[in-house]
């Protein structure tokens, strides 16, 4: 740490009363925007931060009670402002550092002899050099309050027992490990996890696949030079894609019931009625929500496909024709590189849509409970599960454990995937 | 030469087979839904196969004017209002993102893009409880403002496809400003930006096309059956509203259609061909 060793009062001032190095250089703007900051951070913190972190590790101390008038604490809604105020003092902590940088960078700038940043230059910067520090500012805080916070809370409610009757007003308390012990060693929980899982994971890889090269297929069939009227074509799939889901698969749903129309016609030709979506056809209902979902994917993949053959050199292809590569050859070595290495992450990212795809059998098949499973049915993914456990049933932290042991599985998974891939090794090479 | 012709045709009549068939299947459902929207009678066991026993408009008659328990126009434009705010909001947070990730070089990048990597793997729903109760306290319950909120914030975790994107224009193009005196936000909005129409019409459609489809969220957040949007909506009809399901089903898509034939040169249009040559 060379700036520990070698600052100077005015560093150190900086340390003390954020802004106040920032004003003793000269940076009036700076100074007096770090100090506003600190004060309100400590108004803050004394008027509600404080209480929020101490409810945060007691969850609340008393219990309330309707019939005596009692207004309890709220323990959930505790443990998420105290996680509120954590993310805050985490921010605080952030702008603090770059406070006691910002200073020592002035100093720098002092010792050879120039004048500090002015708050003009300092605007100027990060419009250029450093612009993407105004430009993922809000994103972050975005992706902070609504994605990270609701995560973390998640994981947390692994550790406590809130679920069942403790719910509030009742008291919900930390209890360690105690659910992780609950889904691991009871009877209820593990077959039936381990038959969803197996099934979760070729579901997730099977619609993936047929997705992806769907999609590749179409975008690289209407892009065909022998292709006329192309926006003609192509406005099929969109019509297909412009039907939100839920529609489309309350449709289908319709579609092979046993009183709809495919039956209908079979009954007329003399023949049984099938029942597609039944309580026993577990594999015709797979195959059924595989074809579905191929259908309602596709044409979103064939979009982005198209996107990202229209960005592919042109000249390429030309060489390649006038050495003689045929059109196999073409798309083996030249067009399949480049649309795995811009779509890797993609394939990634539909990997987990469809690993965690809520809608396909919630709305193809409803709320079956099959033999042997513990409030599933056998086309129910782990999400489906979940979303009855936690949201039906009130298992919040055994729901909040299994989404815990998926997030892990698939996360380390797709993580190992994608830091292997080309899109994230050599993500220069096309530039 | 004539044997090349030949294949050629033969070629061009496979593709056109192909077309005809991929057409059809994409089209066939949609199509199917449309006729049921027609249909006399509300229930599906009334239909003589795939087409309904009798036609009438009686279902969007009663789709527009029938409003007591199920407001279709208020859900529409409760619908319109979310997702126009929430894909605007959205597409400029996921483009200046992705924009960024791709071309500086930063402290914490790569740590950056692991963990938002992770964060779109853990299953969303299960975030649903906290996600009402921030929701409870910022006091955005029964209100679209709170929708268009988290659309738009957890817009930027998919910036992935966008970052792909921009990574394939070639960098060169940025030097060549760069020598020029142009400032990065120069050549984001000057030469970048006109670059990525395809990205940013993609962008815009997928995050549009979101609010429209999705019935979770707005369940979770809207109460009121007036302020419910269409996805809501057409679930709480009952099982023998299936012409007037379908009706209002129609309608949904028929934005998404006009939007996408507004806009469809933009998605074709080749944009690194002109731009520089290496």
């Amino acid at each position: 740490m060379s700036l520990l060793k070698n600052c100077n009062a005015y560093v150190i001032a900086s340390m003390l009363l954020m802004g106040a190095g920032q004003i003793l250089y000269g940076q009036w703007v700076k100074g007096l925007l770090y100090l506003a900051l600190q004060v309100t951070g400590i108004i803050f913190f004394i008027n509600y931060g404080a209480a929020m972190i101490a409810g945060f590790i007691t969850l609340g101390t008393v219990e309330g009670n309707a019939w005596y008038g009692i207004d309890g604490d709220n323990s959930v809604t505790m443990l998420i402002t105290g996680l509120f105020a954590i993310i805050i003092l985490i921010m605080y902590f952030v702008l603090y550092v770059s406070n006691i940088k910002s200073a020592y960078e002035s100093q720098k700038l002092a010792a050879s002899g120039k004048k500090p940043q002015g708050i003009i230059e300092d605007i100027k910067e990060l419009a250029d050099k450093k612009l993407y520090k105004t430009v993922l500012l809000v994103p972050i805080i975005g992706v902070c309050i609504f994605s990270v916070l609701p995560i973390v809370f998640m994981i947390l409610v692994a550790f406590t027992n809130f679920g069942g009757d403790t719910v509030p007003p009742a008291l919900v308390d930390w209890t360690g490990f105690e659910s992780f012990k609950r889904v691991l060693t009871l009877g209820t929980f593990a077959p039936t996890f381990i038959k969803i899982f197996g099934w979760n994971i070729l579901w997730a890889v099977l619609a993936t696949a047929f997705g992806y090269l769907g999609g590749l297929g179409l975008a690289l069939l209407f892009n065909k030079k022998c292709v006329k009227g192309k926006v003609f074509w192509r406005a099929f799939p969109i019509l297909a894609y412009a039907v939100p889901g839920f529609i489309s698969l309350i449709g289908f749903r319709f579609m092979f019931a046993a009183g709809g129309p495919i039956n209908q016609m079979i009954v007329n030709n003399g023949g049984d009625v099938i029942l597609f979506l039944g309580l026993n056809s577990t594999w015709l209902s797979r195959g059924i929500g595989l074809l579905v979902n191929t259908w309602l994917t596709v044409p979103t993949s064939m979009l982005l496909a198209t996107g990202i053959l229209a960005n592919m050199n042109k000249d390429t292809f030309e060489a390649a024709e006038i050495d003689g590569a045929g059109p196999v050859r073409q798309f083996v070595s030249l067009t399949l590189p480049f649309v795995l290495f811009a779509t890797t992450p993609v394939l990634i990212t539909n990997f987990m849509l469809n690993f965690n795809n809520f809608g396909i059998f919630f709305f193809l098949r409803g709320g079956f409970i099959s033999e042997g499973y513990f409030l599933a049915s056998d086309t129910d993914l782990l999400i489906n599960w979940l979303f009855r456990l936690s949201i039906d049933n009130n298992y919040y932290s055994i729901g909040a454990v299994i989404s815990l042991i998926i997030f892990l599985i698939t996360s380390i998974v797709s993580l190992d995937v994608y830091l292997r891939s080309d899109a994230y090794k050599k993500e220069d090479i096309y530039r | 030469m004539k044997n090349h012709r030949v294949r050629k045709s033969i070629d061009a009549g496979i593709t056109y087979f192909i077309l005809l068939v991929v057409s059809l299947i994409f089209s066939f459902p949609v199509l199917w839904l449309l006729l049921a929207s027609f249909s006399k009678t509300g229930s599906i066991y009334s239909f003589d196969g795939f087409f309904p026993a009798e036609y009438s408009l009686d279902s969007f008659r009663r789709l527009f004017t029938d409003t007591v328990l199920y407001n279709y126009p208020q859900w529409f434009k409760n619908t319109l209002f979310i997702a126009v705010l929430s894909s605007l909001i959205g597409t400029i947070l996921v483009i200046m993102t992705a924009y960024t990730i791709s071309r500086f070089r930063f402290r914490g990048r790569k740590m950056l893009m692991k963990i938002t990597l992770v964060l779109g793997m853990f299953p969303s729903f299960m975030a649903m409880t906290a996600v009402y109760i921030l929701m409870t306290h910022f006091n955005l319950i029964n209100q679209h403002w709170g929708l268009v909120l988290i659309y738009s914030a957890a817009a930027p975790v998919g910036y992935m496809v966008q970052k792909g994107f921009f990574d394939t224009i070639p960098g060169s193009i940025d030097e060549a400003a760069r020598i020029d005196g142009a400032s990065s936000f120069t050549i984001f909005r000057k030469i970048i930006f006109p670059l990525s129409a395809p990205i940013i019409v993609y962008t815009g459609l997928t995050l549009f096309a979101w609010p429209w489809s999705d019935f979770i969220l707005p369940r979770l957040l809207l109460k009121d059956r007036d302020l419910y949007t269409v996805a809501v909506g057409l679930m709480s009809l009952g099982d023998d509203e299936f012409a007037r399901f379908s009706a209002g089903a129609m309608f949904i898509a028929i934005p998404i259609i006009i939007l996408y034939f507004c806009l469809a040169r933009f998605l074709i249009s080749g944009l690194s061909s002109g731009a520089v040559k290496e």
